[in-house]
């Protein structure tokens, strides 16, 4: 084939522009440590990062909500138990105060002290987390119970416990509806811990043996019920940590797969710059000796 | 013998003349060395005829007959096609790259991180629906996604303005171009009925070239050596020295005829950075736009939809519709009420509870909405409502509804199985319904409490400040398939724009979007490279036959320079043969 001076010149400045890009761009790859610098580099790798990223943003939001879900099950545990050991108080004081040979006086004392203990379960029923109660059903802006002069105890709040979200098809309880915590049959009934404790108190004052007999057995029915109460709290902390290594192994795993498609291997992305470079730097010193040769030189 | 003597004069002197000639073009070619689109000339020499001279038949020397030029304009024509593929490809190529930019996910603020951000803001709240510092973040965080998808649209109306003007500049060189190709069909027909044209042709080339830089076009050579030129499947852009003007008529393009009539030729026009700008402007950039829209239009009616039968902290003492209806006569479930979301609205009931100013419950209503034509009205709701006690109901100068508690009264809605309120805007979430227009409702902005989290529990009509039932529904529509239109636009006429639809979370949609656009990016990149590869085959092709190599100059003057000297010898030797002669006495 007839080669002419502007082939030449041509074919070499095509050469020598496309490896300028193709440097540039293993450049590019090193510099910012991402295979994927526009759309187009990976069409199909991009969609599968974004789909990544928003997993992993989902990822972070649900460890947010486990992480709050956390704090109000162990909030609830602690108010729970130490109203546990409240009424198992109560009880040890019942057993005591049951006996024949206790005097109205001691029995008035106690009365007292079982007093004390109801306003202390009441203010542990209106436990709060960030000023929200977590006892009032979603009614978390209203005190949970309020207890007037006589001993009886109201329930402000509703029965429809907070619940937050710690997965996509996963709901959690993280607030009580306090009248199933501590009414489980209702105001008023047989294991209602308000009244138990109202009705001790008057049996105490009143010097009713029966009476405090009888608050005895229901103490007991209502510190069985508590204790299924945190058990189920327990079990709940236990759910939600389960939750919490699973999003975080996803999180892990899935930030491996991102940079998997998104990074390059850096000694890979290196030796391709290298291999550019030189390959840049063959094609100048070719270029610049083959656009030296001319027939002039020789006439 | 005289005469002889004269002839062997005579051949010395053609011979100067023609070695002269041969330096001249050569000359001529090496000056040509670097000039775009010429083609190398050479001298073509031819023996004289020759003349019977006693008794023998004597040649009489070197004529120069022509001066050719080296050129195959067949694939000169194969150049400029690929020319026009080349720089169609290029141009969409330079907007892909803004385009991509535009779409760019490897930000924080991009819109796909901004939409996945959105529902966690709704988690945020379901986590704390009281909370203020979780509704203000909400709020700014949905303004910000707002204006994401905003500017989106108008970078893309922006690009569109920007190619029409791309286009136009287009349009006035076509015209300038043509006009000049025309003279010189004019002035080459006129030259060669001497001899060929040679500067001429390739100046004409030249622009043809670059014609082709604009415009798909086809070269037709007439007998008289003018060209005629056709473009965008027929229309004459050149015809012997007649040029024919195009213009841009709005986003149009128009060629102009002899009779001044005008052919739009917008989509006929396929090639060159012409048929580049007008694929980007009415194929990728429109149906980016139109595909955007579709998902911000679902993405405002989910969240409305859900929104509007929720509840804030408060009831509402008030609330006026923010999508209008065209005529307060029309069915609102028809086209013809001028309901943007009319489709989504069916049969059903908007459930209403009304509380005294103690916050108690003092009456709830339910309204039957007919979706059907024959169905309800805006007028017959707006009566249904205002028949409530305790709440009236109006209409609006520009046809939106309006609830207004009576004296201190509030409502609230408790359910909406018709849609009806998501499609007027009352108590909804997002303003507008498409990319351009999507807003946040401005009761947001002074009032984070309307922020609907809680629903109202419709047993006793009562609802809680701490309830988060509502925020968790509409964080859950991030995990919905929704069905979304999906368009695919085509300037052929004969396919025209399509209307199909994808299966997906909004999400997915935008995913794709974004992967599709990523997909066209580079297979025009691809179709630029390989248009590269192949113009510059075909250029060397053209090169290998028409441009000028110095080597074979320098060789060629060499040869003629010794031709000359040798002719120059001639000429002494015939002057001492006649010295001789007339010396001989």
């Amino acid at each position: 084939m007839r080669v002419s001076n502007k082939m030449i010149f041509d074919t070499a400045q095509q050469n020598l522009f496309n490896l300028t890009e193709e440097l540039n761009r293993a450049n590019q790859v090193v510099a910012a440590q991402k295979k994927i610098l526009r759309l187009s580099d990976d069409p199909v790798g991009l969609t599968q990062v974004l789909s990544m990223r928003s997993g992993l943003s989902h990822v972070a939001q649900m460890e947010r909500n486990i992480g709050l879900g956390k704090n109000w099950l162990a909030a609830s545990e602690s108010a729970q138990t130490q109203i546990q050991n409240l009424i198992s108080d109560t009880k040890a004081l019942c057993v005591q105060m049951s006996s024949g040979n206790v005097g109205t006086a001691n029995r008035r004392s106690a009365a007292a002290i079982v007093e004390n203990n109801l306003k202390e379960i009441v203010a542990l029923a209106n436990s709060q987390l960030e000023g929200r109660y977590i006892f009032s059903g979603t009614n978390t802006e209203t005190e949970a119970f309020t207890i007037d002069g006589n001993n009886d105890v109201t329930y402000n709040g509703n029965n429809t416990p907070f619940t937050i979200k710690v997965g996509r098809d996963a709901s959690l309880e993280i607030g009580r509806d306090g009248e199933a915590v501590f009414q489980p049959s209702g105001a008023g009934a047989g294991d209602d811990l308000f009244v138990v404790m109202k009705n001790l108190i008057d049996s105490l004052q009143g010097n009713d043996i029966g009476g405090i007999q009888t608050a005895m057995t229901d103490l007991d029915t209502c510190f069985e019920h508590i204790s299924g109460e945190i058990a189920d709290v327990g079990s709940k902390m236990i759910r939600v940590e389960t939750k919490e290594t699973i999003l975080s192994d996803m999180d892990i795993s899935t930030r491996e797969r991102l940079s998997l498609i998104e990074e390059p291997e850096i000694t890979e992305a290196i030796m391709e710059l290298k291999a550019k470079e030189v390959a840049y730097q063959a094609a100048l010193a070719a270029t610049s000796k083959v656009l030296q040769l001319s027939i002039v030189n020789y006439m | 013998m005289a005469g002889g003597i004269g002839l062997v004069l005579s051949i010395a002197k053609d011979a100067l003349a023609a070695q002269q000639y041969g330096i001249y073009v050569s000359g001529h070619n090496i000056s040509n060395v670097n000039t775009e689109g010429y083609s190398k000339q050479s001298a073509v020499h031819e023996a004289k005829r020759p003349a019977p001279f006693g008794g023998v038949i004597l040649g009489r020397g070197v004529d120069t007959t022509q001066v050719t030029r080296a050129s195959d304009q067949i694939i000169e024509n194969r150049v400029f096609s690929e020319t026009s593929d080349l720089h169609s490809y290029e141009s969409m190529a330079n907007y892909m790259i803004a385009l991509e930019a535009m779409f760019n996910e490897n930000s924080d603020t991009s819109v796909s991180n901004l939409i996945g951000d959105f529902w966690n803001r709704w988690q945020d709240i379901a986590n704390n629906p009281s909370g203020t510092a979780e509704r203000i973040a909400l709020y700014e965080h949905s303004k910000l996604l707002t204006d994401g998808l905003n500017t989106l649209d108008t970078d893309l109306e922006q690009m569109k303005t920007d190619l029409t003007k791309a286009i136009e500049a287009g349009v006035e060189r076509i015209n300038e171009i043509t006009t000049e190709i025309g003279n010189l069909n004019n002035e080459i027909a006129g030259l060669e009925i001497d001899a060929s044209a040679n500067d001429l042709r390739d100046q004409r080339n030249v622009l043809c070239a670059e014609l082709a830089e604009y415009v798909d076009m086809k070269i037709f050579e007439q007998s008289n050596g003018s060209f005629s030129i056709t473009s965008a499947r027929g229309v004459v852009l050149v015809d012997g020295k007649d040029g024919y003007d195009l213009q841009l008529d709005g986003s149009a393009v128009e060629w102009i005829g002899s009779g001044g009539n005008e052919v739009d030729i917008t989509n006929e026009i396929t090639k060159g950075k012409l048929g580049g700008f007008l694929e980007m402007r009415d194929e990728v950039v429109d149906q980016y736009k139109a595909n955007l829209t579709e998902l911000a239009s679902e993405f405002i009616w989910a969240v409305n939809e859900q929104h509007s039968v929720g509840v804030g902290l408060n009831s509402l003492s008030s609330a006026t519709g923010s999508y209008r209806v065209s005529d307060t006569g029309e069915e609102l479930g028809t086209a013809d009420s001028g309901l943007t979301y009319y489709e989504e609205i069916s049969d059903g009931n908007i459930e209403l509870v009304v509380y005294d100013s103690a916050g108690a419950v003092s009456n709830t209503a339910t309204i039957a909405i007919d979706a059907d034509p024959g169905g309800t009205t805006l007028t017959a709701l707006q009566t249904a409502l205002d028949g409530v006690a305790n709440i009236s109901a109006s209409i609006t100068a520009d046809n939106a509804l309006r609830i207004d508690g009576d004296g201190a009264h509030t409502f609230a809605f408790s359910g909406d199985s018709s849609g009806v309120l998501a499609a007027l805007g009352v108590n909804t979430f997002f303003t507008g319904s498409t990319a351009g227009s999507m807003d946040v409702n401005d009761t947001f902005a002074s009032d984070k409490d309307f922020i609907a989290a809680a629903q109202i529990d419709t047993a006793t009509g009562e609802f809680a400040t701490g309830d988060n039932t509502n925020a968790l529904a509409i964080a859950e529509l991030q995990y919905n398939s929704r069905t979304i239109s999906e368009w695919s636009y085509n300037r052929d006429p004969s396919i025209g724009n399509t209307e199909g639809s994808v299966t997906g979370t909004i999400e997915e949609y935008y995913h794709s979007l974004v992967g599709a656009l990523g997909i066209k990016a580079s297979s025009v990149e691809r179709s630029v490279s390989f248009s590269k590869t192949m113009l510059h085959e075909l250029k060397t092709m053209r090169e290998s036959i028409s441009s000028v190599s110095l080597d074979e100059e320098m060789t060629q003057l060499m040869q003629y320079q010794h031709a000359y000297a040798a002719a120059a010898k001639l000429l002494s030797t015939s002057d001492e043969m006649l010295q001789t002669l007339l010396a001989a006495k």
